[in-house]
């Protein structure tokens, strides 16, 4: 999985700092919004962004901790 | 044509190319509403900024930049994009007003797409766009097509971290010219020592952060549209939104405190952000300005609040807090996202606070507009200690620390200036428009000194907020005064300065 978001051109040529957690986060963020747009308000997509947000504060954390 | 001249018009080439990849970019969006009719308008405008832009950069040549050359390209490519940006607007209201029944729904037809068949209309929401200032020629934005909701968005998005870092970003300029044009729009601090690579990390950031702040809005209450605007006009700072009356449409204390932190992190300069997704909280803490961001918009929601207390503008002190923080920090920001009524019922010292706010911004380096906190920090600091020079014997050596630097006398010397200059151009350019505005706005509109420095120092800082002069009804003259307002105050005045004089003195033209 890590090797996916490298394997994207868009993605390589925005970040190019070879962090793979933010790019997997700039390249799911367009699908989270699809998904809300597509599917409107429900559970599973309240679910989706809350996670999606999370996801974010946890790496940050992460990172913050490892560094 | 001069070879100098030839490379400034290959520069604004691709500054208009870039603008056009934009507009194509943006024919998704009314295919996804349907609304069809727009599309020939978009393409048309598209085509336009890559025709010329093409000729430009045919005619011109690629050569090595001096610090002239990038001025006049920053200052010159701000307002063409902001000219041609103004297209799409002009073109979709002609659409609509030419095109036969059975093709535009009778709904579109409103008196608010009608302002944009006047050009000036198109080139002020343009300008308020690309310079990220949200004052608007628009009555009632919800009544826009979604194609133009979604240009006005797009144009605060893009021009809230600077046309000249997209076009770098995209088309990267050899030689040390994209350094020279990165330092021409108001920016200094690079986050890697390649500019190339720098913008490319400032593009990943925003977006990272503009994912984010559309899923909070949205957690927050705000439809997904909605959510999706106002999360790229939050975060750049800009201001416009797509519901008739701003925030205030909401209703919603939840979705005002979701905007909060998103206004915030537009405020904090890019390399910060950068530090801080890197986990470098330490540096995040030492940063001047950052820390300064804080103190100075808990300080100011303050006084504030206490001054809606104090006036009795509202009925509990929930709402002096609900309404004086978000509107603090939407000024102080320079976002100029609107939840109260300050023209009509705040007190003039209320009005006068949040003016402040819009004067003084944020963190050089992020996407805000007014003279910034570092200036005003090293004016202040740079006074205090001039004075307190008097008290210390000739022979004394005192060193000067600002934002983690030590400063020789030379050093201090030249940020003081710096900073003393553009805060006094500020204020030099402020005071114009406002004798210009007092003079051009009919007095029978009622409005008050306050009023019209509220809207001067509004458009001057790229803040948005407005005390009611702002409209499709305004004199035209007003109107190009507040393009101008806005222009200076996006570029920091000094590039506009240096092409009116290289437009007008005979021997500086390159």
């Amino acid at each position: 999985m890590s090797q996916l978001p490298s394997t994207v051109p868009l993605v390589r040529a925005l970040s190019g700092d070879g962090d793979r957690g933010y790019e997997l986060l700039i390249l799911s963020g367009p699908v989270v919004i699809g998904v809300i747009a597509l599917l409107g308000r429900s559970m599973v997509t309240t679910a989706l962004a809350m996670g999606y947000i999370l996801a974010f504060v946890l790496y940050l954390v992460w990172i913050g901790v490892t560094s | 044509m001069t070879s100098r001249l030839r490379t400034v018009v290959s520069d604004l080439g691709r500054m208009l190319q870039a603008l056009s990849g934009m507009m194509l970019l943006s024919v998704v969006i009314p295919i996804v509403w349907e609304e069809y009719y727009v599309i020939p308008g978009i393409l048309l405008s598209g085509g336009l900024s890559l025709g010329v832009g093409l000729l430009f950069t045919r005619v011109g040549e690629r050569a090595e930049l001096g610090k002239l050359h990038g001025m006049m390209i920053a200052a010159l490519g701000w307002f063409l994009v902001a000219l041609f940006g103004s297209v799409p607007f002009l073109s979709v209201a002609w659409t609509v007003q030419l095109a036969p029944s059975w093709v535009v729904p009778a709904t579109v037809d409103t008196a608010t797409l009608a302002a944009f068949r006047n050009p000036i209309n198109s080139v002020f929401e343009s300008m308020s766009g690309f310079t990220g200032t949200g004052l608007t020629m628009t009555a009632h934005e919800n009544k826009l097509p979604h194609t133009l909701q979604w240009w006005r968005s797009f144009t605060e998005w893009i021009g809230g971290v600077g046309v000249i870092v997209l076009t770098t970003a995209i088309l990267s300029r050899p030689g040390s010219g994209s350094l020279t044009l990165y330092e021409s729009e108001a920016r200094s601090k690079k986050i890697h020592p390649s500019v190339v690579s720098t913008v490319r990390t400032i593009w990943w950031i925003f977006l990272l952060f503009t994912f984010l702040s559309i899923s909070l809005l949205w957690l927050a209450g705000m439809p997904i549209w909605d959510a999706i605007n106002h999360a790229m006009t939050g975060l750049s700072t800009g201001g416009f939104s797509v519901t008739d009356n701003s925030i205030a449409t909401y209703q919603s204390p939840v979705i005002e405190f979701a905007l909060i932190p998103v206004m915030i992190l537009g405020s904090i300069a890019f390399p910060i952000h950068y530090l801080m997704l890197r986990g470098d909280l330490h540096n995040v803490y030492r940063d001047l300005q950052t820390r300064w961001v804080f103190i100075y918009f808990t300080v100011g929601s303050v006084g504030l609040i206490g001054l809606l207390q104090q006036y009795g503008t509202y009925d509990s002190l929930f709402q002096s807090v609900r309404f004086g923080l978000f509107q603090f920090v939407s000024a102080a920001s320079c976002t100029g996202f609107q939840t109260a009524g300050i023209g009509e019922t705040w007190s003039p010292l209320s009005q006068l606070t949040v003016a402040f706010g819009m004067f003084v911004g944020a963190s050089a380096g992020s996407t805000v507009g007014g003279i910034k906190l570092i200036r005003l920090l090293t004016i202040g600091k740079g006074m205090a200690h001039r004075i307190s020079d008097v008290f210390y014997p000739s022979s004394a050596i005192r060193r000067f620390e600002i934002d983690g630097r030590i400063l020789s006398d030379i050093e201090l010397t030249r940020e003081f200036e710096e900073a003393g200059i553009i805060t006094l151009l500020w204020l030099v350019f402020l005071a114009v428009g406002i004798i210009s505005l007092l003079l051009l706005i009919p007095p029978a509109e009622g409005f008050t000194l306050a009023n019209v420095v509220f809207e001067v120092a509004s458009a001057q800082g790229n803040v948005g907020l407005s005390t009611g002069i702002t409209s499709a009804t305004m004199p035209v003259l007003a109107k190009i005064l507040l393009i101008f307002n806005m222009w200076i105050g996006r570029l920091e005045i000094i590039p506009v300065l240096v092409l009116l004089r290289a437009a007008l003195v005979r021997g500086d033209r390159p």
